[in-house]
């Protein structure tokens, strides 16, 4: 990724990749226009089909089960800071808590960064005020726990032992401490939602979790519960995005394998070039 | 700024840090009163604005061309002080998290709840790890920084170490649960699983010894099969996964970017 210049004087290191090249700005492009088109055509009133998605789905049914057991709830919103993982961790928690407060069930939310904490309990009393019930909100229940990750682990291990939960959510950035999480919320019989982008830790949710929510499915979670038209058109520009990519990738898979075949047509499949960063 | 002015060089650290926290707390304070001026209604603007502009700034300067030689364009300088400003927000944040954490064991022990020891025990060890790094910095010597190594590699190091170890045991618990014949997915999953783990061990290279190192025999090997498997159709699925989830972020980036995230930040849309 870094290139070295030879020249008489002591070489410099130079990252190409930290700056778009020509490449990656007219994908980019073509990647934005789609999204965007279709959030404003979302926005005009234009009907839009979601497919299912069950772990989404089982959401509200954690909620109830928690609501008719009499047993709390606890949401995780992973180890980061505050990036997009993060916000729609934080987004899918405003549904949550908004169930919460209309049930009256109580929702515990420990948290790992400082920041994080003090969003998190705006959106809880926030969500509390909008159902009519400020007072039922305790501000104890959105802790700041530790920014170390074993310490955050510990303290949920904790939390989970101690209140007991009926329902464990766990939405955002997760590394090793992911099936610690999760098995002591198996251990204690909480139903499991977990949603995370780290694919290195969707393995270990799908192992111990009853709901596993995955890949983009996690940045779709706040379009499939709000229902927002701005939001559900953003989604289907996701997928008119990923069909243009999964296109460019057929076409240079073709291209490629025809080179390989017959090298003479170098001269006109020469477009591959115009792919490298 | 004013620090600059007022106080002369080689002048001692407190000073310089106790003028670069008046210099905070001067525009800080100024910075608020503006905003208390501006009218309600326009206030969500003005947050749309900045959030507008503050994004602007990190597109711009990835998308404008660099300079060969230095990798750098004109904005470049401006995102790494933007940067080191964020980081100045995030360490007057962890203000707020230890106050979370004073404010909930602060009331276990005065309440006696069920747990104050454990509260109590947290007292302990802040004050203690904190005494010992200021130690350890303001005064060093030998015997700060034992005491600080103890604290920290004999204590919370270790602690660390231990609750990742427990992972290895959840790992045996959750592979118990998951890896039965339950269906053709879980029964390729176990089989997958099963030849993966041997090809990372020894026994696994000396199952699959007597075949050949060339040629196709070498091909059935365990530890070839294991790196075919990771390499292969795992790698195929993890990159699949990965577009899918970076696509997604790039659309939830540019609705954060442009406001338009409905939810958690505006109860209607701008």
């Amino acid at each position: 990724m870094s290139g070295m210049r030879a020249s008489g004087r002591k070489a410099e290191k130079v990252n190409p990749m930290i700056h778009a090249n020509w490449t990656v700005t007219i994908l980019e492009a073509v990647l934005v226009f789609l999204i965007l088109y279709k959030i404003f055509s979302a926005r005009r009133g234009k009907e839009l089909y979601i497919r299912k998605i069950p772990g989404l789905n089982a959401i509200d049914e954690a909620v109830g089960r928690a609501t008719e057991m009499g047993r709390p709830m606890l949401f995780s919103p992973g180890l980061s800071g505050l990036g997009l993982p993060t916000l729609q961790a934080l987004a899918i928690l405003k549904h949550i808590t908004s169930a919460a407060a209309k049930y009256r069930t109580r929702i515990i939310v420990p948290t790992a960064d400082s920041v994080v904490y003090t969003i998190a309990e705006e959106i809880s009393k926030d969500a509390y005020s909008a159902q009519g019930v400020p007072e039922h909100f305790n501000p104890e229940d959105v802790r700041f726990l530790s920014d170390d990750q074993f310490a955050y682990a510990s303290g949920v291990v904790g939390i989970l032992n101690r209140e007991n939960v009926a329902s464990n959510f766990m939405f955002g950035n997760f590394f090793a401490e992911s099936l610690i999480l999760a098995e002591t919320g198996h251990q204690v019989g909480a139903i499991q939602v977990a949603g995370t982008p780290q694919i290195t830790q969707i393995p270990f949710f799908i192992t111990a979790a009853d709901y596993t929510i995955i890949g983009d499915e996690f940045y779709a979670a706040s379009a499939y519960l709000s229902r927002e038209p701005t939001l559900l058109g953003s989604l289907v520009g996701q997928d008119y995005a990923k069909a243009a990519l999964i296109l460019i990738m057929a076409a240079g898979i073709v291209t490629a394998t025809l080179l390989a075949i017959h090298p003479a047509w170098a001269a006109w499949l020469d477009w591959l070039k115009w792919l490298k960063p | 700024m004013f620090t600059g002015w007022l106080i002369k060089p080689g002048a001692p650290q407190w000073l310089w840090a106790l003028g670069v926290l008046g210099d905070f707390l001067i525009f800080g304070s100024a910075l608020f009163l503006l905003l208390q001026l501006v009218p309600v209604r326009y206030r969500k603007a003005l947050v749309v604005i900045i959030t507008f502009l503050a994004g602007l700034i990190y597109s711009v300067e990835f998308f404008v061309p660099a300079d060969p030689k230095t990798g750098k364009n004109f904005l470049t300088g401006l995102i790494e002080q933007v940067a080191d400003a964020t980081n100045v927000v995030y360490a007057f944040a962890l203000g707020l998290g230890i106050y979370s954490l004073f404010r909930f064991h602060g009331r276990n022990l005065a309440r006696k709840r069920s747990g104050w020891h454990n509260s109590s025990a947290f007292f302990i060890a802040f004050f203690a790890m904190m005494l010992a790094g200021f130690w350890h910095d303001l005064r060093p010597s030998a015997m700060s920084r034992n005491t600080y190594n103890m604290l920290f590699d004999g204590i919370v190091a270790a602690l660390g170490a231990t609750m990742f170890s427990i992972v290895g045991f959840f790992i045996v618990s959750a592979a118990y649960r998951a890896f039965r014949i339950r269906s053709a997915e879980a029964t390729l999953m176990l089989t997958a699983a099963f030849i993966v783990m041997l090809g990372q061990v020894p026994i696994g290279a000396y199952i699959t010894s007597s075949l050949p190192t060339a040629g196709l025999g070498s091909l059935f090997k365990l530890e070839n099969v294991s790196y075919w498997i990771l390499n292969e159709p795992n790698m195929a699925a993890w990159r699949a996964i990965a577009f899918g989830i970076e696509v997604g972020a790039l659309a939830m980036a540019l609705r954060t970017w442009l406001s338009l995230e409905r939810g958690s930040f505006f109860e209607r849309e701008l």
